[in-house]
């Protein structure tokens, strides 16, 4: 059976085509202003890649905060289930799932079968979320990709208010003026994050094992530091951006298989 | 309205021309969001009972219940407003008056109370605030008085400001419900009331005139709890629906209500023997808990339930706003003015779960509360909602968690403002928890 999951991501739309449980295919493409487009764009570009039909699939779920703008889809499912479904998946012995994404930081707990049984979500701010490497990292001139290993290098964190983006953002000016050496600052933004992240998954208590999906997911300056604030052992599978996508995915080939029941 | 020369120590003056300005636009978006809401209300249930109509009229802040209540006044009754449920309406019905509750149910007003508390204050305070800045609501412009209960630190302040425009009639709530002077210092706050009532109206309370008031409500909590059960088994009226039934009693002529209530009663057991459903049986049952949602900028959550996919059904809930406002009926040994005011002082402080209280054991009557509703209407899960600044509901989450958790009921903490923008990313985490509760209900 062949389905397909589509993660309509703020900043990323990612696409994965799952063929009797395997990943054939995985695309992705910016989300832009015509997020409907670029996804059916990465879509075309994910079956071309598995050399599939389209209508030799079975069915297509959306999810992520666009999901309404996927009109190609058989339907939708939420962010927290597919969270479930993909890190049990990966890691049967997953119990917590944390995605960190773009503007969204969550996490989610789930039984063996990967169904969720309780979620929390950060509030309504983007400062635990990937939003806010890149704020700082505009602040701290330095690219993006390179914040997490120039936090590596640092013994220690300089002190950073992470209640917001914005006075976030404004701390780190002042620490520049402070001339603070640019690795604490950048292990003070991560340290900042996961303390964050970390108050939140122990709002819904920490269950062994962790794993970590979502784009940010790939930042080691992060993981670092979330490491260090949960004290415990995280799972990060490979390409951790995909979760959702490939949690949609095998979902749609659940529903499929109800479908011909 | 005789323009009121009380010196304003909170509110700045706002220049009239504003003012009318501000008041049209937030009546003419009441106005759709009213008509919007209702015509919402149907599409989800194509088979909305026909008494439903009722409320839909009664409903209209600006329409026939305004004109009634005007009519009322013209003839020399006077107007009662209150803000919490403590206020014991017996007496105001028994002074011959008509008591409407006033608290702000309007997003766009909350902006406007910001000009004279800080946006931390809570929203229903704020967009009270801004709503009597403009005069944007007719009840609490009819209101000749409004009774405060000093309950959160929110209402307590709200009362001063409120007094910069209307007289207001403060009762203070003993904090610690079960102390042995507790209920005697109530009882001296309902007393002190009833004289205030009696000053305003210029009518003496008589013991008859109680009576004939005690009757009449408990005859609407006969009604209500009658609605109640109706909800308990497969959904036959959606949880919006019932929702509004409840609150429009806090402005409707009780008396018309409870006639209204009973009739709509009967048709739902129509629907039951019918087994026509609202929305179909294994739809999850939904109990919301936490600060009161008011009409009607406020249905943003239940709306949100109720229009998700999956769909969820509001069975329940433990808002003073809805299904806690007439559950209680003063219960009387003896006729007598001194039996019927200590029943009157119990019903209001005992009974009630409001989070402003604490005893021996903590607000453990809220507890208890939530866990006989679970049953008794079969809950799935539970969303506990609170507006930012709604410090109490806010604290007592921890507590109300574990003990669902021992049931092995889910509860999501959903926090939101007086605002339409977060619309969207409340509809991801309701509709997550529905998917949630249904995948526990398929396996």
């Amino acid at each position: 059976m062949i389905t397909a999951g589509v993660d309509m991501g703020i900043q990323t739309i990612k696409v994965v085509i799952l063929k009797d449980g395997q990943v054939v295919a995985r695309s992705k493409a910016a989300s832009g202003f015509e997020p409907t487009k670029a996804a059916e764009q990465a879509f075309e570009e994910a079956l071309k890649t598995a050399k599939i039909a389209k209508a030799d699939v079975a069915q297509v779920l959306a999810t992520g905060s666009g999901m309404d703008m996927a009109p190609f889809a058989n339907g939708t499912t939420s962010m927290m289930g597919t969270d479930a479904k993909a890190g049990v998946h990966l890691f049967p012995t997953a119990r917590t799932i944390i995605d960190v994404g773009a503007e969204e930081a969550r996490a989610v707990k789930c039984d063996e079968r990967g169904i969720m049984m309780d979620f929390v979500v950060n509030e309504r701010c983007a400062a635990g979320a990937g939003t806010f490497i890149e704020a700082m990292a505009r602040a701290l001139e330095v690219k993006m990709e390179d914040m997490g290993p120039l936090s590596l290098k640092a013994e220690r964190a300089s002190p950073i208010n992470a209640s917001c983006v914005i006075f976030g953002e404004s701390d780190v000016v002042t620490l520049i003026h402070r001339q603070e050496s640019k690795p604490e600052i950048a292990r003070a933004v991560f340290d900042a994050m996961a303390d964050r992240v970390s108050a939140m998954v122990h709002r819904l208590g920490v269950n062994p094992e962790v794993v970590l999906v979502g784009g940010v997911a790939k930042d080691v300056g992060f993981v670092a530091s979330l490491k260090r604030k949960l004290g415990i052992n995280i799972l990060i599978p490979e390409n951790p951006e995909y979760a959702g996508a490939l949690g949609a995915a095998l979902i749609a080939a659940n529903r499929a298989k109800g479908a011909q029941k | 309205m005789p323009k009121q020369s009380r010196e304003k120590k909170y509110v700045p003056e706002l220049p009239e021309k504003e003012s009318e300005e501000l008041r049209n636009a937030a009546k003419t978006m009441s106005v759709k969001v009213m008509a919007d809401n209702i015509e919402r209300m149907k599409k989800t249930n194509p088979t909305r009972p026909e008494a439903m109509q009722y409320y839909d009229e009664v409903a209209n802040f600006f329409g026939q219940r305004e004109k009634e209540i005007l009519e009322e006044k013209a003839k020399g009754k006077k107007v009662i407003g209150y803000f919490c449920m403590f206020a014991p309406i017996e007496l105001i019905l028994a002074a011959d008056a008509i008591p409407v509750r006033v608290n702000s149910g309007w997003y766009d007003t909350s902006k406007l109370g910001d000009r004279v508390v800080p946006v931390e204050v809570c929203p229903v305070i704020r967009s009270t605030i801004g709503a009597k800045m403009v005069n944007l609501s007719p009840y609490m412009e009819l209101s000749d008085a409004i009774i405060s209960t000093l309950t959160c630190d929110g209402m307590t302040k709200l009362s001063e400001v409120m007094s910069d425009y209307t007289p207001i009639i403060t009762m203070s709530p003993p904090r610690v419900k079960d102390s042995a002077q507790s209920l005697h210092l109530w009882k001296e706050e309902i007393k002190s009331v009833k004289t205030q009532i009696e000053e305003i109206t210029g009518n003496k309370i008589t013991s008859k005139k109680l009576r004939e008031a005690i009757e009449t409500m408990q005859r609407a909590t006969k009604a209500f709890r009658r609605l109640q059960d109706l909800r308990k088994g497969n959904p036959v009226i959606m949880g919006r629906d019932a929702m509004l039934v409840n609150q429009t009693s806090t402005w409707d002529n009780i008396k018309r209500w409870t006639e209204k209530t009973e009739a709509l009663c009967d048709e739902l057991e129509k629907l039951v023997q019918q087994k026509t459903w609202a929305c179909p049986p294994d739809t999850p049952r939904v109990l919301v808990t936490g600060t009161p949602m008011f009409w009607p900028d406020n249905w943003k959550l239940p709306t949100l339930i109720e229009e998700a996919m999956p769909q969820g059904v509001l069975v329940a809930d433990e808002l003073c706003s809805s299904d806690r406002l007439l559950y209680d009926p003063v219960g009387i040994d003896e006729w007598t003015m001194d039996d019927m005011l200590n029943a009157i002082s119990e019903r209001y402080l005992m009974a009630s779960t409001c989070p402003c209280f604490t005893s021996k054991d903590g607000n453990e009557d809220r507890i208890n509360w939530l866990i006989n509703k679970i049953k008794e209407f079969n809950v799935n899960g539970v969303i506990y909602y609170v507006v930012r600044g709604c410090m109490l509901y806010a604290m007592e989450y921890s507590r109300v968690k574990k003990a669902l958790d021992k049931m092995n009921i889910p509860v999501y903490y959903l926090d939101t403002e007086y605002t339409r923008e977060d619309v969207g990313q409340m509809k991801t985490r309701v509709e997550a928890f529905l998917e949630m509760l249904t995948a526990r209900v398929d396996f």
